[in-house]
């Protein structure tokens, strides 16, 4: 009876933790997963709004909201801690709500900076109960959260005031703080273990040989003293970036904090910092307590392609043999899902190294090969021939045929030279930001990918003709030519399209992909979005061929994945098994954003961010959807 | 130049040697170890022709040296100057080392470390097709005869409409897998290469290093870049080797004893276009330069002036090596000029690769003589006849006949040479046959090879004729005498042999590996064989010349891509004896 009991205590405690979303990405661990299991396959087709939260932005800013972002996935807060589900909006407002109603309860407005080109987004703010302070005060639960114009803000988790100490007032100055928000900024949430809160940072991406440094900083949670900084690219003096944009993951058993470090500036030329660059592109694990490098793994070296490690570092149970190693997944721009001993940094499946091809840029000493695991497969085929060309009629198709003839295309980490060069993928993945979810104990990581190709060229300095771009990244379907400032080149990049302006690659355009990574196989494919609203006018029926997509998905104990991220403003639910959509809503701006989902007083709700994304062209706004079933 | 390059030498080459000591972590001496001496600095080089030195211009080579140890586990390879070490072992860890060390203790390797050090060919090996033995040879003969199948990247995992893309592209760049094939290659690649990464244990381990090893010095010379593919090249009387970069029409002429190269560029006409009259099929590579696409190489024993074949054209070229000029010579007809020979009375002999026929260029006339090999049947006739209006047509609108397991329409004569006796062996390497040719009376013979992949063959010094059968793994000997043919496995597993060549003074055959990262001699007399492991993995050779002077044999590292081999970049190779 007593074994029952605690197998008992021991399930429950297990499933009232899972049924929580008390982190950005469901856990430390980032695995988008929850134990909830209410909202199944069988009755997903039941599920309804069942509140629509508006934060107000786009009434109080309405000339900034075409530069926004909406990334956030909220959080649910204990019942210590007010039990709200708490988000953040692009400028870094603060909204606490009532999960069961969507109604507001308080907000805490920073007063950012508005001001450049870079777009305003949050992906979301960081809960911790500060056991330094005595049970009641105000900010014994605080909510953490770094700004557009590089501030780390702690306020009280239960009224949203500031936490007066921490730092000056609630606030300490990052790392770049007055520097413009172009050129160093924040977007995901920071990351609170062990009384630490650890930043990272946006860093402008192509513009400058020296980019700001990508320093990580780690600060007592309580007082807001800097502990310990990292910096990714110490001894490059010519350098800067490989900066932590991607929500990071904690592991306090093993006391290690793990990042996923970005390219070196500038991203297409690597001339000023010779070598491999070690900690850039790479997962890092730290030291919890003093900062110091536990291990490394470099997934790219020397990157020439904006190769950042763009999604959080999946801590999960790999179990294989009958042996059960604490892993890491980490999903890449290339295509790849990397699989480590998230103890030693050693790789779960054989590296081999892939001979690639040589740089042309005099000076260039590009990586003659780069690490490429074994299994599972690259989640995306980075080769595209004429031959494979696609349009929808005979005429744009032989123009895609006619431009590939014409692109330099050796396949993956071909690098650019002054020849239009094919990207594919080119920086926005492959996997991004939006990560994976990983499917309970199965090793399943379910994953949504991006497959359009883009294609590139460096363009001499001196030839002056042509106009430069302000961005750092192109918009759906256009071009960009931005300087790299230090170097002898401006970068051009931009989206491989038809006269029409349809991607040159047979659908799909995006897709989510199932990976078994203990068998290091692809268990299934769908495309992931309908292209019905991209034409020159919508189309009243879906065309599933996949669209481009930001943000990611969740995986529940239900069987079911849910995922926005399209450009058709639909918020879906795939049967985990075999990938079939059983549910979809229309809602009325895309969810460039991960959803989460929790039980509140009974009832599972499923949430997401709908307020679309600069980068998409797309309609902006400033929606939270709460979907559950109808009430019991 | 010249003396800069000497210069250069004078204060790296060794002015002294000493020996570096390898042995296992217990301090057991480990013999066969490859110990590879790298010069640090690579000397400065005048590449400012699209990444390659100018027409005339001379570099020098960074020279690498390789030794094995031997019983003792010594190597004599130290040298002063600064170099870095490599030390490899058969089950042991590499390890670099930028200052020369006194001695070296090599770690084991683990098991994982172990099965992927294995070269290609085992691995490839125990890919068996679901016993389908007919498909296993038509993938070998349409994809390894580039690079290397079965290699750790070749291994990823892929699903299967990755392994269709891969097989379409190549198709593209010019392998001929039937489209019927297509599909079931990719399945059973994508399941054969999980099952051997789930038990890599049914892998054979590879052929011990032998004690022989210790009796060679491989010394290579670094050419070219990662675009380019040094393919076949020539030992010439006058010292120098010249070998061509098949991609981008240049000829290097290197001088062995200092490491100095000067570059060649082959001319073309104003009007020819990149890729020539077959049309250009590597659009999507970064850059590219073979209007002639500069392929094999012959010397005439009259003045030495060498021949040419430039497979893109119609032509046969002659490069004056007192001049440094070169001659194009128009041809009458015949499509891809491949594999040349010379003969005693000044003939050059050369395979027409396409239009299924022998040239013989006569020089003292300035003639072409054209001989028709047999089609196999009457649609093969119909192709080959058809050529000349196939090619009339612009190369992106050519008609090409879907490739199918016999290659109908390629019967593809590769191999040739000129047997002691003056006759002319060619062989046919889709058409398993081979030709015999009498330069005196035209006739010509054709012999049914009852083997696979008859690429390239020698004339013994008995005039015996030696081939390589690719697909079968075999080296086999035809004795003309007998009408008899006698196959005699190769040393290695799944080997797959692109050429070979005779020492006619020593009797020995040297086949060329590329699967295994190796280089075969096979004593004629004894009928045993020699394997020599190449310094660089991924080392694809497609030819081998032979000092007469030493027995020195060179080849050269011709993968393609080239920059999938290791070090990235293409070299030329000699395996010279130790003196005792």
């Amino acid at each position: 009876m007593r074994q029952i009991l605690l197998l008992c205590a021991s399930l429950c405690a297990a499933s009232a933790a899972a049924q929580d979303w008390q982190h950005y990405g469901g856990d430390p661990g980032g695995r988008h997963y929850s134990a909830a299991q209410q909202i199944t396959r069988e009755n997903v087709a039941q599920l309804q709004v069942a509140w629509v939260h508006r934060s107000g932005d786009s009434e109080k800013l309405p000339a900034w909201m075409e530069n926004t972002s909406a990334q956030a996935t909220p959080i649910l807060l204990p019942a210590a801690a007010g039990e709200s589900l708490v988000y953040c909006t692009p400028f870094n407002r603060i909204i606490a709500l009532d999960p069961g109603t969507g109604a507001q309860r308080w907000s805490h407005d920073p007063g950012i900076k508005l001001e450049g080109e870079r777009p305003f987004r949050c992906r979301g703010v960081t809960y911790h109960e500060e056991l330094r302070v005595d049970a009641g005060a105000p900010c014994r639960h605080r909510l953490f959260t770094n700004t557009h114009d590089r501030r780390l803000l702690a306020v009280d988790a239960l009224t949203g005031e500031a936490c007066a100490d921490f730092g000056d007032n609630g606030q300490v100055t990052l790392h770049g703080h007055g520097q413009p928000a172009d050129m160093i900024s924040n977007s995901s949430a920071p990351l609170a273990a062990s009384g630490l809160v650890i930043t990272g940072s946006t860093v402008v991406d192509f513009h400058y040989a020296r980019a700001p440094r990508g320093t990580v900083q780690a600060y007592d949670s309580l007082s807001g003293e800097l502990r310990w900084q990292f910096d990714p690219l110490e001894g490059h003096a010519g350098s800067g970036g490989a900066n932590v944009w991607a929500p990071m993951s904690v592991d306090e058993s093993l006391g290690l904090v793990y990042l996923p470090t970005s390219a070196p500036s500038p991203d297409y030329y690597g001339v000023n910092r010779p070598g491999t660059n070690r900690y850039a592109n790479s997962v890092v694990a730290l030291d919890l307590a003093s900062g110091a490098v536990r291990w490394h793994f470099q997934h790219v070296r020397h990157d020439l392609w904006d190769y950042d490690t763009p999604a959080q570092p999946i801590l999960f149970d790999w179990n294989k043999h009958g042996d059960s190693v604490p892993a890491l997944a980490q999903p890449t721009k290339q295509g790849f899902v990397f699989v480590l001993d998230r103890r030693t940094g050693e790789s779960l499946w054989e590296i081999t190294e892939q001979p690639v091809p040589p740089s042309q840029v005099p000076g260039e000493i590009a990586s003659p090969t780069q690490p490429k695991p074994i299994a599972p497969p690259q989640l995306l085929d980075s080769f595209l021939m004429p031959q494979q060309a696609w349009g929808l009629t005979p005429w744009d198709r032989g123009d895609c045929a006619r431009q590939l003839d014409e692109l330099d295309n050796l396949g993956l980490f071909t690098p650019l030279s002054e020849k239009l060069t094919l990207m594919l993928p080119g920086s926005l993945g492959g996997a991004n930001w939006g990560g994976g979810a990983i499917l309970g104990q199965s090793g399943v990581l379910i994953l949504n990918v991006n497959t359009a190709p883009f294609t590139g060229r460096l363009i001499p300095a001196d030839n002056r003709s042509g106009a430069r771009d302000a961005r750092d990244h192109p918009t759906a379907g256009q071009r960009m030519r931005v300087p790299m400032q230090g170097t002898p080149y401006d970068v051009e990049v931009g989206t491989l399209v038809s006269p029409l302006g349809i991607p040159c690659s047979p659908p799909p355009w995006g897709k989510l992909v199932a990976v078994d990574l203990v068998r290091g196989s692809i268990l299934w494919e769908q495309p992931l979005g309908s292209i019905h609203e991209l034409g020159p006018f919508p189309l009243p029926f879906h065309i599933n061929w996949g669209t481009p997509n930001l943000g990611g998905g969740i995986a529940t104990a239900g069987g079911l994945f849910f995922i926005g991220a399209t450009m058709d403003r639909q918020f879906r639910a795939f049967d985990t098994e075999s990938g079939e959509v059983l549910w979809r809503h229309t809602l009325p701006m895309d969810a460039a954003a991960t959803p989460m989902t929790y039980i509140y007083q009974g009832r599972q709700y499923v949430v997401v961010n709908a307020g679309g994304h600069a980068m998409f062209d797309r309609p902006q706004g400033d929606y939270l959807y709460a979907f559950a079933l109808d009430s019991q | 130049m010249r003396l800069l390059a000497l210069s250069v030498l004078l204060f790296t080459a060794p002015v002294f040697a000493a020996e570096i000591q390898v042995t296992d972590a217990q301090g057991k001496p480990l013999a066969q170890a490859m110990v590879t001496r790298t010069p640090v600095e690579v000397p400065a080089a005048d590449l400012s022709d699209d990444g390659y030195a100018p027409h005339g211009v001379t570099n020098v080579s960074a020279v690498t040296v390789t030794r094995f140890t031997d019983a003792e586990g010594k190597a004599d390879i130290i040298a002063e100057g600064k170099f870095s070490y490599r030390v490899r072992a058969q089950g042991y860890q590499d390890a670099w080392f930028n200052e020369a060390p006194e001695s070296v203790a090599l770690a084991p390797m683990n098991q994982t470390q172990l099965y992927a050090s294995y070269p290609s060919n085992v691995w490839l090996s125990q890919v068996d097709f679901d016993g389908d033995e007919a498909l296993k040879h038509t993938f070998q003969l349409n994809c390894a005869f580039c690079h290397q199948q079965a290699s750790p990247f070749m291994r990823n995992e892929r699903t299967i409409d990755q392994w269709v893309s891969i097989m379409e592209r190549m198709n593209t760049y010019g392998a001929r897998l039937p489209e019927d094939d297509i599909e079931p290659v990719s399945k059973i690649l994508q399941r054969e290469y999980r099952e051997l990464r789930e038990h890599p244990e049914r892998v054979p381990a590879p052929r011990k290093w032998e004690a022989h090893l210790s009796e060679v010095e491989m010394t290579e010379w670094p050419i070219g870049d990662g675009f380019s593919q040094m393919h076949d090249f020539l030992l010439h009387p006058n010292g120098m080797v010249y070998v061509g970069d098949n991609l981008f029409d240049r000829i290097y002429e290197i001088d062995t004893e200092t490491g100095e190269y000067t570059v060649y560029k082959v001319p073309h006409y104003e009007d020819a276009e990149l890729g020539g009259i077959l049309g250009n099929r590597f659009t999507v590579f970064p850059k590219m330069y073979n209007y002639m696409g500069v392929h094999s190489f012959a010397y005439s024993k009259k003045d030495g002036n060498i021949f040419i074949t430039p497979s893109m054209q119609q032509a046969l070229l002659e490069f004056d090596v007192e001049k440094k000029e070169f001659i194009i010579h128009d041809m009458p007809g015949g499509y891809y000029p491949h594999t040349i020979r010379t003969d005693d009375q000044d003939r050059v002999w050369f395979t027409l690769a396409l239009s299924s026929q022998v040239a013989m260029f006569d020089r003292s006339t300035g003639e072409f003589t054209l001989y028709d090999l047999p089609a196999r049947g009457f649609r093969e006739w119909m192709v080959l006849k058809s050529l000349p209006l196939i090619f009339s047509i612009d190369p992106e609108n050519r008609p090409t006949p879907s490739p199918n397991r016999e290659s109908t329409g390629l019967p593809m004569p590769y191999g040739i040479d000129v047997a002691p006796d003056g006759s002319v062996w060619v062989a046919r390497l889709y058409a398993n046959d081979l030709a015999h040719i009498d330069p005196d009376s035209g006739e010509i013979t054709m012999i049914d090879f009852p083997y696979e992949g008859p690429r390239r063959l020698r004339a013994d010094a008995d005039g015996n004729i030696w081939v390589v059968a690719f697909q079968n793994g075999l080296l086999v000997k035809y004795d003309p005498r007998e009408k008899a043919f006698t196959r005699y496995e190769l040393p290695v597993i799944n080997e797959l042999p692109y050429a070979l060549n005779v020492d006619r003074d020593r009797g020995v055959v040297w086949v060329n590996g590329n699967q295994s990262d190796t280089i075969l001699g096979f004593d004629i007399a004894t009928e045993s064989w020699k394997v020599y492991p190449m310094p660089r993995q991924r080392f694809f050779t497609r030819d081998i010349e032979i000092s007469e002077e030493d027995g020195a044999i060179y080849t050269s590292n011709s993968h393609f891509p080239t920059w999938q081999s290791e070090g990235a970049t293409p070299t030329l190779l000699r395996i010279t004896p130790l003196e005792e």
